[in-house]
């Protein structure tokens, strides 16, 4: 009899290591946080040896069960030659050193979407199928999409408002073959002040394109205008109202919708950091390490680069102290500790250090807590709703999982 | 609450703490600027230190600095030192020959090297004095082979600390008998308890703020508004010890906790590095030791206990917190 | 093709074999990009792809002798790393 495995999760503790291969990227899209993209400061090959022979020679410091390699921009299909390189170079040495996460790793990749088709993806997709994901992001319907996700101009700069040219076109022609490789994976989706209005639309225009997991956030930057938090409830009731009669909760998931949510959190038992900062690590062109990518300069509006070392010194466990004992309840105002609706109130780090009054990773950043009190609303109309429908057709609560695809997304960085 | 208002009356006013004062021209803070400050200290009922540099100040300056009650903080080369409540030495061969004065306390600025060497000379000062706080310089630096040499040279102190006790005198000797007398944190209190009007008329978290030049360290973030605006902490929670994660649960009381070395080392204010809470660590478990010894010879801080602990850093064991 | 819930096996179980599944994609992959040329290295992956092919076959020999699952004629059995059960797919 043969045999055949065929579900995989993730699971155990991971590390994720990120290569910023490139600051360049085709599109010069609205709500980017990079504010710092150039088309020169590519990765060159020797830095990314160099760090991976650092993290590889230092198993003991990288105790964590599997390996997450990622790989981000800008868009970093643009450096799919520089890409293929160091993966088959981390392949091999993981294989050489005898290494633990020989055993476990993926190589996971965000991309805009645009050259997902050429030759050169689809080879490196061939050669390491196993060990892969991709995610493409498509914002929704094509108005919605191309609202904020343009092209850059010739001379790599953002176009003026008259010559502005979406990329919806670009992306969504491979869609299909991208769920043809990777069917289920979801696309995220990023929503700011203009484009609170389609989010009903643009969720359900996915789930057109056969995509079944829409995972989707607000921005953490302070965009919200006065007003945004009674246009976000009413899109996402009208969205939950659409999810519900069209019956899409048995098949699709939308993470604006989670049962996780909106509930008041202990001070002592769920006091742990949200985000995964100092818990990853990132290197750029310059050989520099930092605790995510959100810390390098070119994420940075107002603070400096956050640097925990580099590929030549390695990691400096001092500048990670920080990270490492960070709490919810210190980093948070008294009236976030005292929220009634706090449980999926994200954060995240990189923007809360970016936006502090000094030069620190313990101030939380506020600027969505309207959006979530929001959220948190739509969410509970939407499982209210959801379990008395179900209730009405004789399905009970306990019962209630087996009819309802749940969405596992935790909101990003 | 504010309750100390440090005056840098010169830029290159001594430092008394972990820093090195990189700025090496005079710069006296101007007359305008010390009244304002003093009137500010008054109107905020601040307790005022005077910082001195080495040479002796214009004659225009003493009837203003004796306007209010103060203390004076004076480096060991100063012409008047004979003035000063706290005198620093910021080079140990300056101690050789000092004339020591009852109820001074005395700073010894001193980086490790010269710490290891000089421990006799360090030990035989403990005896002439009735208060000396050694500060050293280069905390960040210390290895592991460090580490074991500094537990002996407090091996070494604790010794002649136990002796004198038992003899019935009781001198001071920050590193070990600090921790013995305290029952919680007593830290620098920079930017929490005390604030520095710098030469420049403002006010900074702490005069290293004002007097390093580092990049990485030194940010606009560090200065606490100015004498026409007040004083104004930037993410002033961070100063406090109840948002210093690992320093709340920690009980080496007599830890400097020094935020300019926290934010060189660590980026963050609130965090010390590990250098830092091992050396705090191995000066706590000896004054632990010490209070026990000295207790062999007759009654001695009865109510005081030091717990037994198995780490010297805090952070290896912030998973069973 | 049917699909049908025969057993299930322990956490452990499943994390033996799901790391000798993980290493097996591992060594499939990397056997495309190494070449004789890198004699000593080839020969290891050659000498683990022998080894963890005979794990991973024992895995499943083993575990079926101990659960005694049902099987039929040209049908596999498969695993579901998240719940631990095991299937018999037949076509």
């Amino acid at each position: 009899m043969s045999d055949y495995i065929y579900s995989y999760r993730e699971s155990g503790s991971s590390k994720n290591i990120t290569f910023i291969v490139t600051k360049d990227c085709q599109l010069a899209c609205k709500y980017c946080y990079l504010v710092g993209k150039n088309a020169k400061e590519r990765l060159p090959w020797e830095v990314a040896k160099k760090a991976i022979d650092y993290v590889l020679n230092h198993e003991q410091d990288f105790q964590e069960e599997s390996v997450v390699w990622d790989f981000i921009g800008g868009e970093p299909f643009l450096e799919i030659d520089l890409i293929d390189k160091i993966c088959d170079y981390i392949k091999t040495e993981m294989f050489r050193l005898n290494h633990h996460w020989f055993n476990s790793f993926r190589f996971n990749f965000s991309t805009n979407g645009i050259n997902y088709d050429s030759q050169k993806v689809q080879e490196f997709i061939k050669k390491n199928r196993q060990h892969l994901s991709i995610g493409i992001t498509i914002d929704g319907t094509r108005e919605k999409h191309d609202l904020n996700r343009i092209w850059k101009t010739k001379d790599g700069f953002s176009p003026k408002p008259e010559e502005e040219k979406g990329s919806y076109n670009d992306v969504v022609r491979n869609i299909p073959l991208w769920q043809e490789q990777f069917p289920g994976t979801g696309t995220k989706v990023t929503i700011s002040s203009a484009d609170i209005k389609y989010i009903k639309e643009s969720v359900l225009h996915l789930y057109s394109l056969g995509i079944h997991e829409v995972n989707i956030n607000v921005v953490f930057e302070d965009v919200w205008e006065e007003g945004d938090d009674k246009k976000f409830e009413e899109q996402l009731i009208q969205l939950a109202d659409a999810i519900i009669d069209g019956e899409f909760y048995t098949d699709y998931t939308c993470s604006f919708f989670s049962e996780n949510l909106g509930k008041p959190l202990d001070k002592k038992l769920q006091n742990q950091n949200w985000c995964g900062a100092g818990r990853m690590l990132a290197v750029d062109a310059a050989g520099n390490f930092y605790p995510c990518t959100r810390f390098a300069q070119y994420s940075l509006r107002d603070k400096k680069a956050w640097i925990i070392g580099n590929v030549h010194d390695g990691i400096d466990k001092n500048k990670l102290r920080p990270f490492l004992t960070l709490d919810r309840c210190t980093q948070s105002k008294q009236e976030c500790i005292d929220c009634e609706v706090a449980e999926g109130c994200a954060w995240c780090q990189g923007e809360n250090y970016d936006a502090a009054e000094s030069p620190t990773v313990f101030e939380r950043s506020t600027a969505i807590c309207k959006m979530h009190k929001a959220r948190v609303r739509a969410n509970n109309y939407y499982w209210n709703k959801l379990y008395r429908k179900l209730e009405l057709e004789g399905i009970a609560r306990e019962e209630a999982d087996k009819h309802v695809k749940k969405s596992n997304f935790q909101e990003p960085c | 609450m504010l309750q100390y208002l440090m005056i840098l009356l010169d830029d290159t006013s001594t430092s008394y703490c972990h820093y090195n004062n990189k700025k090496s021209e005079s710069k006296l803070i101007s007359i305008e600027d010390l009244k304002a400050g003093i009137f500010f200290g008054m109107t905020e009922n601040l307790m005022i230190q005077y910082v001195y540099p080495s040479h002796a100040l214009p004659a225009e300056y003493e009837d203003v600095l004796e306007s209010i009650d103060h203390s004076k903080i004076m480096p060991a080369d100063n012409p008047n030192v004979d003035e000063a409540d706290v005198v620093v030495f910021n080079d140990w061969k300056q101690m050789e020959g000092f004339s020591y004065s009852e109820g001074v306390s005395y700073v010894l600025r001193i980086n490790k090297s010269d710490l290891f060497e000089q421990k006799v000379l360090i030990a035989d000062t403990i005896e002439k004095t009735t208060k000396l706080n050694v500060v050293i310089t280069d905390v960040e630096s210390f290895c592991d082979e460090d580490f074991d040499t500094y537990k002996g040279v407090l091996q070494l102190w604790s010794e002649k600390l136990e002796k004198l006790y038992a003899e019935g005198k009781s001198p001071l000797l920050n590193l070990l008998t600090d921790r013995m007398q305290l029952e919680e944190m007593n830290n620098c209190g920079a930017g929490e308890s005390n604030i520095t009007l710098a030469p420049d008329g403002k006010f900074y978290v702490c005069p290293a703020f004002y007097q390093t030049n580092s990049d990485t360290i030194i940010s606009p973030a560090f200065k606490a508004g100015s004498l026409e605006e007040g004083v104004h902490v930037k993410s002033s929670q961070l100063y406090k010890l109840d948002h210093a994660p690992l320093c709340r649960k920690c009980d080496a009381f007599h830890c400097r906790r020094c935020v300019w070395l926290n934010r060189k080392t660590t980026l963050e204010v609130n965090t010390p590095s590990h250098e830092q809470c091992v050396v705090a660590h191995l000066e706590r478990n000896p004054s632990r030791q010490l209070l026990e010894n000295i207790r062999k010879h007759g009654q001695f801080l009865t109510q005081q206990e030091i717990k037994e602990i198995d780490y010297l850093d805090p952070f290896d064991v912030k998973e069973e917190w | 093709m049917t699909t049908k819930l025969v057993g299930q096996v322990t956490v452990e179980e499943k994390n033996e074999i799901q790391q000798l599944f993980e290493r097996r994609n591992g060594l499939t992959e990397l056997a495309a990009i190494l070449t004789p040329e890198k004699e000593e290295l080839y020969e290891k992956l050659v000498k683990d792809m022998g080894e963890t092919g005979t794990k991973f076959q024992g895995w499943w020999n083993s575990m079926a002798k101990k659960y005694q699952w049902e099987s039929v004629e040209n049908g596999n059995w498969e695993i579901n790393f998240d719940t631990c059960e095991i299937f018999l797919v037949t076509p």
